[in-house]
């Protein structure tokens, strides 16, 4: 009997050693955003499902070096304290070779010091501020990388587009958020750039309702077409004060107006009125197509989609990086990641050397889609203008 | 030139009005009970979303719906609404004042404060739970299409809470100076033990001002839902600038309160007219200056602490 108990025992352990060794040799990564918390805690649980579908694929196909890829899921609710903890934790007990996230931009903002300092390669795939990529300090090894949209690339488009439509009466509209005072340097930058200058540059609060003050302003400038940068609700409340006072200009946003907030504050009649930009219109393509069918049922709403998308391209990126370098050194990582040698073909596009030392975005102005809304659908939108713009039309 | 300055007035009336209805919430319980509901901004949301639950119960939704989807309830069920945000709202003030604020008030040191501030916590997280944080688009039950003369345009609802709050202000006034109820009412507000002496039942009439106070935050909420959308976070700032607006205009004088809260909404109005980034600063700028020159706002009388 006790015999047969120390048996049992043995092959207990050995079990265990075994399977613990396995779990050793996988290779982990991580991803640290809110999926609990925020309006856009959606567009996090999308970014899942996609590094999810990447990593089954790939472990389908007989994994990276040999060995399996694991994923290490940790909701920062939106708050920057959680999501600092939360990056140590994923890197320094939980040994990650990369970490996919955050949502929200303010969260990168506040930890990008930690992969840079510990020397893993942060991948994001969701959160659009433009500075969260920026190495720490000019020309130092830099660890943020992103596959996803950028505030600035929304920017040069928009501003090129107003630019080539020979707009020349422009006025910038922003929120008084650091979101909206952002976007409002951006355009104004940019604008500067493309030597476009504002007739007008207005500012509305977040929750404002009524903003015909600002509008009147604008009218009485002789502005025809006004580009704003803001988030969802104050978009539509804004097109429902250019009611009032019957004012329609020409309307350039930020992607948040692809928000249903936007949508509902706006409503059906007066939705779309702007044109913005989206990273993809709807699935369109074979693989967009199938990895929509794959994944569409667990989505909150279909236009949380270009997160799927992104996860599973950032993550294709990431093993790219590793097999190139045949380690999962972070340093090494980097290295690849910004001197890939062979194209990587993601669901989105085909990437040819996405990155380089000072380029750390996957996706730029030429990438991105013209949309606007028709009823309560988000269409392609497309004029002479939009199909004239090259690479050089773009100014950042 | 002139139709935009004519345009921001008009606006600023109609965003005022908000400011005007809880200002006067503020003001009915300081009246009586010396102590506020701090939490008055959290109540103006709850206000909305019961309100808005009736709605969609009408329409044959769950409850828990986040969008109307086009569909209009009609105005038995508009009514049925505000009925309900006033009397739940009311109930909850009852249940403040009952739990929050009767064991603290009139005491030495400031527990009511944190019980009220408590009380609108606990209200956002169940509201949280159950609606989550999206906010919900709500039909006005006066339409939707912009009224349009000599060049302004302007909503109907925003019409409809510009006349709620005169008439709510013009009925306060009435009550609180020609009527016994007012008399006793401020009577328990001058001294409680000398109006106990007196045969008014300083109790109720306190537990009434709770009551009357949550209810208007009801109406307010349930008034800017339509124009603002309901939110859980909506009556944060309407909260603030109502408070402000309660301290401009003279947190013991309905009448005041109510100029106060159009004051407030018009200077914003042609601040954004001049530059919007500044508008906060001279809405509180002004709040400073008043109570420098003038501690009781602009229509407040004097009030005397006895020691």
């Amino acid at each position: 009997m006790k015999v047969l108990n120390l048996f049992k025992r043995t092959a207990l352990v050995a079990g265990l050693t075994v399977a613990a060794m396995a779990q050793a040799q996988d290779i982990k990564l991580g991803f640290n955003g809110d999926l609990s918390a925020s309006p856009s805690a959606q567009s996090g649980k999308a970014g899942v499902i996609g590094i999810q579908a990447a990593i089954d694929d790939i472990n389908a196909a007989g994994g990276v070096l040999g060995k399996k890829l694991t994923l290490v899921v940790r909701d920062d609710q939106s708050q920057p304290p959680k999501s600092i903890q939360n990056m140590s934790d994923l890197i320094d007990n939980e040994k990650v070779v990369a970490v996919f996230g955050p949502t929200n931009s303010g969260n990168a903002l506040a930890w990008r010091h930690i992969p840079n300092q510990k020397k893993v390669i942060s991948m994001g795939m969701i959160g659009s501020g433009t500075d969260i990529t920026k190495p720490m300090s000019p020309g130092a090894d830099n660890y943020m990388f992103r596959t996803s949209m950028v505030d600035r690339e929304q920017v040069a488009a928009l501003v090129a587009y107003a630019k080539k439509s020979g707009a020349a009466k422009i006025g910038l509209m922003g929120e008084t958020t650091g979101y909206g005072q952002g976007g409002l340097k951006d355009l104004e930058e940019i604008s500067k750039l493309q030597g476009l200058a504002p007739l007008a540059v207005e500012k509305f609060g977040v929750a404002d309702t009524d903003m015909t003050s600002q509008l009147n302003k604008m009218k009485a400038a002789g502005v025809e077409t006004v580009l704003v940068w803001a988030q969802g609700t104050p978009t539509g409340q804004l097109i429902r004060s250019m009611e009032k006072i019957n004012y329609f200009p020409t309307m350039l946003t930020s992607w948040a107006a692809d928000n249903i907030t936007f949508f509902d504050a706006a409503g059906k009649n007066l939705a779309g009125k702007p044109v913005f930009l989206r990273t993809m219109v709807n699935p369109s393509t074979p693989a967009q197509k199938k990895l929509y069918e794959r994944t569409g049922s667990q989505l909150a709403a279909p236009s949380a989609f270009p997160f799927v998308v992104h996860g599973y391209d950032a993550t294709l990126l990431v093993v790219a990086a590793i097999k190139q370098a045949g380690t999962t050194d972070g340093t090494k990582l980097r290295e690849a990641l910004e001197n890939l040698n062979a194209p990587v073909q993601g669901v989105m596009k085909t990437y040819e050397k996405p990155f380089s030392k000072t380029e750390h975005e996957a996706l730029k102005a030429g990438d991105l889609a013209f949309v606007k809304w028709s009823d309560d659908k988000l269409i392609q939108f497309s004029d002479a203008i939009t199909k004239s713009l090259t690479a050089a039309d773009f100014k950042r | 030139m002139t139709i935009a300055l004519i345009q921001a007035l008009l606006s600023g009336l109609a965003v005022g009005s908000a400011y005007a209805l809880v200002s006067l919430g503020f003001s009915v319980t300081f009246t009586t009970t010396k102590t506020l509901n701090f939490s008055h901004g959290e109540f103006v949301s709850a206000g909305a979303f019961i309100g808005m639950s009736v709605l969609f119960l009408a329409v044959g939704k769950p409850l828990t719906s986040t969008s109307f989807g086009g569909v209009d309830p009609g105005a038995l069920a508009q009514l049925s609404g505000l009925a309900a945000a006033l009397a739940v709202m009311g109930l909850i003030g009852w249940l403040l004042f009952v739990l929050g604020v009767r064991p603290f008030a009139r005491r030495p040191g400031m527990a009511w404060v944190m019980s009220t501030l408590g009380f609108g916590v606990i209200l956002q997280s169940v509201g949280l739970a159950i609606w989550g944080p999206k906010p919900v688009v709500v039909p006005s039950p006066v339409g939707d299409d912009i009224l349009h003369f000599f060049g302004l345009g302007v909503r109907p609802q925003e019409l409809l809470m510009l006349s709620v709050s005169v008439v709510v202000m013009l009925v306060f006034d009435f009550v609180m100076q020609r009527t016994l109820i007012g008399n006793a009412l401020r009577a328990v507000a001058q001294n409680p033990s000398v109006a106990s002496l007196m045969g008014i039942p300083v109790t109720k009439m306190m537990i009434g001002a709770f009551m009357v106070s949550s209810a208007l935050a009801g109406l307010s909420g349930f008034m800017l839902a339509p124009i603002a959308q309901a939110s859980l976070f909506m009556g944060l700032a309407v909260g603030l600038k109502g408070f402000s607006a309660a301290m401009v205009g003279g947190l013991n004088n309905p009448r005041g309160c109510v100029i106060g809260g159009f004051l407030l909404g018009v200077l914003e109005s042609f601040v954004n007219l001049w530059s919007a980034q500044w508008r906060e600063v001279a809405i509180f700028g002004l709040v400073i200056l008043v109570l420098a020159f003038k501690p009781n706002g602009l229509f407040g009388t004097k009030m005397v602490e006895k020691v």
